[in-house]
């Protein structure tokens, strides 16, 4: 038989365990934007190398399932010397990696700008440094937000992953829960249906903020 | 730190068992995603909002939720229905429905995609429903969603090497399973991403040429 | 002039009360208009003011919200049951307006298909034509509009002229009883216009039944037996072209032709604005 009951017995766990969930996908975001500012803003200067040094990493961690990424960040790192908790490797992990997809996504944001835009900036006389950070960065933000909420929801999903590194999160507590009550589908159905949550609450604010930032005016 | 590359040389064999799963794995899960797909954006468009709506939270479900907790309730949930699947064939099941429904939205834009006058034109003439699908919107639209879809391809196979969690024998499962018994960790998973790696690059190379000369082909044809 | 229309049988298109609402937005507002075999009616009127809703109803690309249309004496889309009318299916829609051949503005030929089998496709498709006999009959509709010699084209490698020509082939070869054309040159540059109304101009000598829609006056002029003028969703002025552009009243009608004329004076000797 369906179990409700287990379900209501372990909802409070499961909620408590997603809230790590959403702390290690969010914080891996936030810091995966820094990577991905700096990792496009190298493949967009006029510089070689860091043309070169973009594109190797955007190749990388793109092309190197994330998984194996956890895996070797997790056996790896101790045998260079690294001995860090097994979350902080995890959540290095996720930025580095959602850094590549992000620097990608920021890319087609900044290239998609109206050169207009920035030569009249420059025209009234905006130092280089303030035409980013005042002009490029808020417009390719702009520009970007629906690929940026759809970015943040895949991390949050590839969060589920760190649990295979012995970290403890909505996937992990779920799967000590099944093992234990040997009732696996009520478990796992109910974790999906927090991350499925989750996911709703984050596209929710991002349709938000894009009729909020929405560039052309819709009258 | 140690560097021993005769572990690997030493397992050969399974090695290449495992990629060989990992390619059967791709493919077939890529190519039953696809029949999902075309099948999940037809009936939602063509047909009436009382079978189009479970299909919408089918692919909304696939897409919010995590591919690993997926393939747990196919796999650990599966008994619960009677289905006791292999951890391949669940993991083949899970990489097809979790594709499909990702291919299910690149169908739908795509169909979307063709003006809607042609369609009318289509009707005008008499020409029934499926025949304008295959005739006058497939064609078209194949053209305009293929780097889409190989995109989702490519995605996919990095998916696989999450069948390893639920016991599948593929790449990632043989090699990590060959580190932890001599605990040659950076040899075997160095390697390992190295291979994911390089097959990537093949693969998404492959895709770009494909891509230019089907845009070539456009270049014949735009509308 | 046209062949002499038969003007006492039943009209092949015959629009009773038509009604077409958007929402809340009343498009179409009791629309009469009937056109007898071998008709040339051409519909005139403001942009927006629902000449392309009004073609559009008539061969059911959208589904009219009030009164009834006939084609060939049958109900278009929908049946009468005790006085209320129910959506036929969309089997019995195509069946109806089987006769009714459409051109549209922006052509709407498939762009992954040449000329012929723009052309022929439908005839397979629709009609179960076998192949062979599919394009030889493709082929002499092209020649027909004068492209026989452009049959393995695809429509991006054709002028736009020569696209609305394909597109009005591809309509005769069903061999319809009425043509239905939706601003045919509007979307064309202007030295383009001539060929397509040529073709037209054939068309209706052949005592083709045409209904129109164009912003062409002289075209109008010419060609119409009839001239509709549409303004806000009803028919503000009709009759012969005589009528409509010389005498009618209609201070709509003369305002609306009066801003034709000013747009295309462009010597001295057009100044007074004077009728064709
Ligand atoms: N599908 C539609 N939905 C809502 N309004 C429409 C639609 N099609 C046309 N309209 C409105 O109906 C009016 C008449 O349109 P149309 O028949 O295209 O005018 P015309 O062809 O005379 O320029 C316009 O105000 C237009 O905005
Ligand atoms: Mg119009």
């Amino acid at each position: 038989m369906f179990d409700v009951n287990l379900i209501i017995k372990s909802l409070p766990m499961l909620l408590q365990a997603s809230v790590w969930t959403v702390i290690y996908s969010l914080s891996s975001v936030a810091i995966g934007f820094c990577i991905g500012t700096l990792v496009c803003a190298a493949g967009l200067s006029s510089s070689r190398l860091g043309r070169g040094f973009s594109a190797f990493y955007v190749s990388f961690f793109r092309g190197v399932p994330l998984l194996v990424q956890l895996l070797i960040s997790y056996y790896c790192l101790p045998l260079i010397g690294v001995n860090v908790p097994s979350s902080v490797a995890a959540v290095g992990t996720l930025a580095l990696c959602t850094g590549a997809y992000l620097a990608e996504i920021l890319r087609g944001g900044f290239l998609g700008i109206p050169p207009g835009l920035i030569e009249a900036a420059r025209m009234v006389g905006l130092s280089r440094a303030k035409i980013l950070t005042r002009i490029e960065v808020p417009l390719a933000v702009r520009l970007t937000l629906p690929s940026l909420v759809n970015e943040t929801t895949m991390m949050v999903k590839a969060s589920s992953l760190i649990s295979v590194v012995g970290v403890l999160e909505l996937t992990r507590l779920a799967q000590n829960i099944a093992t234990s009550t040997f009732q696996p589908l009520e478990i796992y159905l109910t974790a999906g249906a927090i991350y499925f949550v989750i996911n709703g609450a984050i596209t929710l604010v991002g349709g938000f903020a894009e009729s909020r930032f929405r560039l052309e005016k819709a009258r | 730190m140690t560097f021993n590359p005769a572990i690997l040389t030493d397992n050969w064999r399974e090695i290449l068992d495992g990629m060989a799963l990992t390619i059967l794995i791709w493919a077939a899960g890529t190519a039953i995603g696809l029949v999902i797909g075309l099948a999940v954006a037809v009936l939602q468009l063509f047909t009436n909002r009382w079978l189009a709506a479970p299909l919408t939270l089918y692919v909304a479900v696939m897409r919010g939720t995590p591919f690993l907790i997926q393939l747990f309730v196919i796999y650990y949930g599966g008994p619960f229905f009677g289905l006791d699947l292999t951890p391949l064939t669940a993991g083949i099941a899970g990489l097809a429905l979790y594709g499909g429904a990702y291919f299910s939205e690149i169908f739908r834009a795509g169909f979307l995609s063709v003006p809607p006058g042609q369609i009318e034109a289509a009707r005008m003439m008499g020409i029934g429903r499926l025949d304008i699908v295959r005739h006058v919107q497939l064609p078209q639209m194949l053209v305009i969603i293929l780097p889409a879809l190989a995109n989702m391809t490519v995605l996919l196979s990095k998916e696989t090497a999450v069948l390893s969690v639920i016991t599948v024998n593929e790449l990632t499962s043989v090699v990590q399973s060959i580190g932890s018994t001599t605990f040659a960790f950076a040899e075997t998973l160095l390697f390992l991403a190295l291979v994911y790696w390089a097959f990537l690059e093949i693969v998404t190379a492959a895709a770009r040429r494909l891509e230019k000369r089907v845009g070539r082909f456009m270049l014949r044809t735009p509308s | 002039m046209t062949a002499t229309p038969d003007t006492g049988s039943r009209p092949i298109i015959d629009v009773r009360g038509v009604w077409k609402r958007f929402g809340t937005a009343e498009v179409l507002k009791g629309i009469d208009l009937a056109i007898r075999k071998s008709e040339v009616t051409c519909i005139i009127g403001p942009s927006g003011s629902g000449k392309s809703t009004l073609l559009r109803c008539i061969a059911f690309l959208e589904e009219y919200s009030e009164g009834e249309i006939y084609i060939e004496g049958e109900l278009l889309g929908f049946s009468l049951e005790n006085g209320k009318r129910r959506r036929v299916s969309d089997a019995e829609v195509a069946r109806v307006r089987r006769n009714v051949g459409f051109v549209f503005q922006q052509f709407n030929l498939w762009p992954h298909m040449t000329a012929l089998e723009n052309v022929a496709m439908p005839l397979k498709l629709a009609r179960g034509i076998a192949r062979e006999d599919a394009e030889k009959r493709a082929r002499r509709m092209l020649e027909k509009v004068g492209l026989g010699h452009r049959a393995e084209a695809y429509p991006s490698q054709l002028s736009g002229g020569q696209q609305q020509r394909v597109g009005i082939a591809r309509a005769l070869a069903m061999e319809p009883h009425i043509m239905l054309f939706d601003e045919p040159t509007s979307a064309l540059d202007p030295e383009l216009v001539g060929e397509v109304l040529q073709v037209m101009r054939d068309l209706a000598a052949e005592g083709m039944t045409m209904a129109v829609v164009t912003h062409e006056m002289g075209f109008a002029a010419q060609v119409a037996d009839t001239v509709v003028f549409i303004d806000h969703g009803v028919i503000a002025a009709s009759g012969s072209p005589q009528q409509v552009f010389r005498k009618d009243e209609n201070p709509r009608l003369r305002q609306f032709l009066q801003n034709y004329f000013e747009r295309n004076v462009f010597w001295q000797g057009a100044e007074d604005g004077a009728a064709p």
